[in-house]
């Protein structure tokens, strides 16, 4: 199983926990990766506001890049998941543009034909390792824990974009996951929503609320923990849930925002410091000494 | 075809104020609709459940209602289609209107944002004889805006409307680009400009798809948010927060090929903006000490000069 | 620049407030607005008055198109008038088709200059698609969705001169004092009250009644209301036997299918994959006028060249990317509700009722025979439309005598002054209404309808004769007689359903009543009038309008009368497709 792995950028800046622990996890997995050092930032959308073009082209680059070693893209982000599917959907649909786009990359000597494929880690688990062969790699279950499944935006909108029809286990992949350590999934409000972090430098009265809300829904539905697969949910809901909950709530942070390759280490018997579950800015510590206790 | 469902039922005119969960049960044809559905209910079983509808063929807007937690036109929604997936049925109102009663809601705020936005035609004058002249082209890309059909069903799962009511919302954002994209408009920069500066105008849309994916006419509101907001930058308007942060973010790709999250935190604050500033500092600080502060010289993508070329070619065509 | 709230009217709660305007519209749809519009515009106090919000309203449907004779681009409005005429099967009034086609240009150019986003050619002017019953292009369109564009558009119009909209109001009476419309009674859907609303001149545009029939490509909310109230207060309403059965409507719901597919070039087939058009209409095919093609189909189908009731329409041949960009509704259509692509299949189709020609006889300029009542659009019959209607002309006839109306009823009420009306015209209203909600243990109005609406079909359908009409004729006495039976389910005030369902019933009724009782009068077969037992065209007999007369004095109710219709420069011959 190879793949050309983009980490993103958060993954090397706020949220360095995410890259250490994926790159662990991947490693037990047998996933073998090449990573794509020249490629851009996606734009996350935002520099898509200001030119759409520009970040299509930025994207078809990163995907004309992993055609060119003949393997699909593998991200750990979600937000990186939907802009590149979303460009590459663009330029699938429609070849004119394709070729418009080709053009910026002749100098680089790259030809996107529009053969790539971009999975997220967890549909990488789901699809080509699949949940029998997962378990093989665990050490240990995550029995009575339970954990509120927080998509986010990126990777379950657009359902056309993210090729739902065809790959109907997209819709439910937290909850597989989930199931597969052990663990049971409450049901909440916040399960599709968005975070707000888009929102956090332009309006964040409102991104603030959103982060209470989802945060706080989970709480009362029994969850000890949040597990979400984009860094930016992780950023917004962990590192902005004290505000947050204390202007809307009135209560304190208490629940630890758990990245996807962090509970399937979790899972694998790998120690808590080796995937960065001390960089939480919401502490986990409850929530290890719970899982280590029922272990 | 046995079918069981349930109804969020209201009515004020009842002593307690609250809602309740009415199951129903009935035989329908195998290719029936929601809709098909309730109007049986009405017709034969309880006549006393109201419920807007009209057309049955997904042109008038009047059935947009919550099936299972996501709003749709019920009219285009087959039973069969929702039982097989979810494995129940269940019916509520429009989230985000005031429910008048049983599944009618008041579309009184709906309506409202929408005349906010000027919704009529403003050319500073009209041709001497005949119509304005104006390509096809141009006529066909304002379809994307008039194929709705204000059915309230992105309003009702917009994330941004559920906490703030002042946000104009998707249905009334989608319309106001109907106006700006229009060429026999006049208008186009105040416009911009209203929708720029206003509480609750295109910079507060937090992208995230929801309206896009519920709309059952492909309008996607989202998307025409995200142009009104390139032509706002493209127009000049650069003294909001969001403009900052698109910027930024553009600007840092350019020149590192990566995304440098320090400078996109504190640039779209606003640099003279001490209050914002002063706010970031618990936050860095949290993030300094959990060892999961940025780097200060931001990590790059490798070549970075290939990117910067991309940069400068498509400037360079803009000017 | 930020639109004031146009919205002027207080939503009041206090029951003794009069309601007063010069000019009061029941019906939100294209003639009503229109109308109300011309009114607004000129500074005049206008209310619209509607079950439904505005653009809820059935206008929505209209799918293909609008005609228009642009006289400057090489077009003659004497043709358009004439296929109008023909297609009418010579009963429409030739003096109001003249006015019609002569105001049609400047009607479309209008729309245009209010926002409406019409198709263009390559020179930036208005583009045009072929339409039935006519040979030259002169339909002006946006996408499939022509009437619902131009009906947002007069919305928007409304909202920037702040139009007074009563919304969710249902009319329940006229009011006519000493000779003229003084008002209406109507009650707040919302909160169950019933108000009386003042005018100097009513203008009814409520639409047509397509739940009288099923199947029927009209919405639930197209009940005749109208029609019925001018109806009840003695107005005559003309050729309520002209039903028109659309030739493309979807098996089974009944859902519209636009003629511009056929304007589009699509084809008609038979269970053996002809084009059996040729056998009937060999000149115009497939956009031969609507009655030819209904009965076209419903032949083979009887003749057993049909395929499990229906045809089929095949737009195969267009191509996946023109059906997407101008057709692209019909594509939505067929993919949500049949489950067709339609680049891919063909779709099964039917006859399937669509509009009623007959309705509230009026003159040119709206006026009925009660001054101060006016009337236009589907609920009006002038009559342009004579015995068939050409597909594109229904938002024309809306346009153009909505403008009409409103125009004439604007110089009207410069003369009149306000007249008190009694209180016991509510109060009347008020115990009516109250007696229904009390009844108990009848039939819901559903079942009522139902059955009302399979006879009507059955007896008046695409083909009929004296056996059918009879059978018709004898049902709706039964069914007149369920309807003081009808219990209603929800006794509260607030959007009562219910209520507003037993109330469109009994107008539902009438309309039924008038059409058979128009149906078995006319003893020829033109137009959608088509008897088996008598298949000629008699123009020395019946070169007629009928008129149906509400008569509380005969013995079923009604007075059938006739009236000329009027010839100026086209004399009637044999229509050929």
């Amino acid at each position: 199983m190879k793949y050309a792995f983009f980490p993103g950028c958060v993954a090397r800046g706020g949220t360095p926990e995410l890259y250490d622990s994926a790159t662990i996890v991947m490693e037990r997995l047998q996933i073998e990766t090449i990573e794509l050092s020249t490629a851009s930032c996606t734009g996350a959308g935002v520099l898509q506001e200001k030119n759409e073009k520009m970040g299509d082209i930025l994207n078809v680059r990163t995907l004309a890049l992993a055609e060119k070693l003949e393997l699909p893209i593998l991200v750990i982000c979600s937000t990186c998941q939907g802009v590149i599917s979303q460009a590459n959907f663009r330029v699938q649909k429609d070849r004119k543009y394709l070729e418009e786009i080709n053009g910026y990359l002749k100098d680089e000597g790259l030809e996107y034909k529009g053969t790539t494929k971009v999975k997220h880690l967890l549909w990488v688990i789901i699809e080509d390792i699949g949940i029998k062969k997962l378990k093989e790699s665990f050490k240990t279950e995550l029995k009575d824990v339970n954990f509120a499944p927080f998509y986010g935006c990126y990777i379950v909108r657009p359902s056309e974009v993210l090729e739902f029809t065809d790959n109907p286990g997209r819709e439910n992949s937290l909850e597989q996951l989930i199931g597969a350590v052990g663990a049971n999934v409450t049901k909440y409000s916040g399960r599709t929503a968005c975070c707000g972090f888009p929102i956090l430098f332009i309006n964040q009265e409102n991104s603030l609320k959103m982060v209470s809300n989802h945060t706080g829904s989970a709480k009362d539905s029994g969850a000890d923990a949040i597990v979400t697969p984009c860094p930016l949910c992780h950023l917004n809901l962990d590192g902005y849930q004290p505000k947050a909950r204390r202007k809307n709530r009135g209560d304190n942070a208490d629940i630890p925002i758990i990245h996807v390759p962090q509970l399937v280490g979790l899972a694998m018997g790998i120690p808590e410091t080796q995937l960065g579950l001390q960089k939480h800015v919401v502490s986990t510590k409850n929530f290890i000494s719970s899982v280590t206790q029922k272990k | 075809m046995q079918v069981s469902m349930r109804v969020k039922r209201y009515d004020p005119e009842l002593k307690e104020n609250k809602s309740w969960w009415q199951g129903y049960k009935l035989g329908i044809h195998a290719n029936a609709t929601i809709l098909d559905a309730l109007i049986k209910i009405r017709e034969e079983v309880d006549g006393s459940l109201a419920l807007r509808c009209a057309c049955r063929a997904s042109i008038c807007g009047s059935c947009g209602m919550r099936v299972n937690g996501r709003a749709r036109l019920v009219c285009k929604t087959r039973l069969e289609e929702i039982i097989q997936k979810d494995g129940e049925l269940n019916i509520e109102p429009l989230a985000n209107h005031s429910v008048i009663r049983d599944l009618v809601v008041s579309v009184d705020s709906f309506f409202s944002k929408i005349k906010e936005i000027t919704p009529y035609l403003t050319p500073k004058s009209e041709p001497v004889t005949g119509e304005f002249i104006a390509s096809n082209e141009s006529m066909e890309n304002l379809l994307k805006s008039m194929n709705c059909i204000m059915c309230g069903v992105c309003v009702s799962d917009c994330t941004v409307l559920e906490v703030d009511k002042k946000f104009i919302g998707p249905a009334a954002l989608a319309k106001a680009w109907r106006f700006v994209e229009d060429p026999r408009d006049d208008e186009k920069s105040q416009r911009i400009s209203y929708l720029n500066d206003t509480e609750g105008g295109i910079w507060d849309c937090t992208r995230c798809m929801q309206c896009v994916e519920v709309c059952p006419k492909d309008v996607a509101p989202m998307d025409r948010i995200m142009e009104m907001r390139e032509t706002a930058i493209r127009l000049g308007h650069k003294n909001s927060p969001g403009y900052r942060h698109s910027e930024t973010f553009y600007r840092s790709v350019k020149k590192h090929g990566r995304l440098d999250e320090t400078l996109l935190a504190i640039s779209s604050a606003g640099w003279t903006n001490i209050p914002r500033l002063i706010d970031l500092i618990p936050i860095g600080f949290k993030a300094l000490i959990r060892g999961k502060l940025p780097p200060i010289i931001p990590h790059k993508a490798e070549k970075k000069e290939a990117i910067k070329n991309i940069y400068v070619k498509v400037e360079k065509e803009d000017e | 620049m930020i639109c004031q709230n146009g919205f002027n009217l207080e939503k009041g709660q206090n029951n003794n407030r009069m309601y007063q305007h010069d000019i009061l519209i029941i019906g939100a749809g294209l003639a009503g607005l229109r109308a109300a519009v011309e009114g607004v515009r000129n500074g005049l106090n206008v209310a619209v008055i509607s079950k439904v919000h505005p653009v809820r309203s059935h206008s929505n449907a209209a799918q293909g198109g609008i005609n228009a004779p642009l006289v400057d681009r090489g077009d003659d409005w004497e043709d358009h008038a004439y296929d109008t005429i023909k297609g009418s099967d010579f009963l429409a009034d030739q003096d109001a088709v003249e006015i019609m086609s002569r105001e049609a240009g400047d009607a479309v150019i209008e729309l245009e200059r209010m926002g409406v986003i019409f198709s263009r050619g390559d020179d930036g002017k208005l583009g045009t698609r072929r339409f039935g019953g006519q040979k030259i292009a002169r339909t002006f369109f946006v996408g499939a969705i022509t009437g619902s564009a131009i009906l947002h558009v007069l919305y928007e119009q409304a909202l920037k001169y702040g139009l007074n909209i009563y919304e969710e109001w249902f009319v329940t009476k006229l009011i006519i004092v000493e000779g003229r419309c003084q008002g209406v009674v109507a009650l707040d859907i919302k909160t169950g009250e019933l108000h009386l609303i003042q005018a100097k001149a009513v203008i009814i545009a409520a639409g047509g009644a397509g739940r009288v029939f099923e199947p029927s490509t009209n919405a639930l909310i197209c009940t005749g209301d109208g029609i019925a109230l001018a109806w009840n207060a003695g107005v005559p309403v003309m050729d309520m036997e002209m039903i028109q059965y659309h030739p493309t409507t979807l098996a089974g719901t009944g859902i519209l299918m636009s003629e511009a597919a056929r304007g589009e070039g699509a084809y008609l087939l038979n269970s053996k994959g002809e084009r059996f058009m040729e056998k009937y209409a060999p000149d115009y095919m497939e956009l031969a006028s609507r009655d030819v093609v209904s009965r076209a189909e419903q032949t083979e189908i009887d003749e057993g060249r049909g395929i499990d009731g229906n045809v089929l329409l095949d737009l195969r041949h267009l191509g996946r990317e023109h059906i997407e960009s101008g057709l692209g509704y019909l594509q939505e259509v067929a993919v949500e509700f049949m489950g067709v692509d339609l680049a891919e299949q063909p779709i099964p189709i039917r006859p399937g009722m669509h509009y009623i020609m007959g309705g509230i006889k009026t003159d040119s300029d709206g006026a009925t025979s009660i001054n101060g009542l006016y009337a236009a659009g589907e609920c009006a019959n002038v009559s342009v439309h004579g015995a068939n209607r050409l597909g594109a002309n229904s938002l024309l006839d809306t346009v153009v005598f909505g403008r009409r109306a409103g125009a004439h009823a604007m110089k009207y009420v410069r003369d009149i002054s306000e007249t008190f009306i009694d209180e016991k015209y509510l109060t009347d209203e008020r115990n009516r209404l109250q007696r229904m909600i009390e009844n108990n243990g009848g039939e819901r109005s559903a079942a009522v309808r139902n059955d009302m609406a399979r006879s009507m079909t059955n007896g008046v359908g695409v083909f009929r004769d004296q056996n059918s009409m009879e059978k018709a004729i004898a049902n709706m006495s039964d069914i007149m007689n369920r309807i003081p039976n009808v219990s209603i389910d929800r006794k509260g005030k607030i959007f009562n359903t219910d209520l507003v369902f037993a109330l469109e019933l009994e107008y539902m009724v009438n309309i039924a009543w008038s059409v058979v009782n128009a149906a078995i009068t006319r003893q020829e077969s033109r137009g959608a009038h088509f008897r088996t037992d008598i298949t000629g065209r008699d123009d020395k007999n019946w070169l007629k309008h009928t008129l149906v007369f509400k008569d509380v004095n005969s013995e079923n109710g009604v007075r059938v009368e006739t009236t000329p219709v009027t010839i100026t420069k086209w004399k009637p011959i044999e229509r050929r497709y």
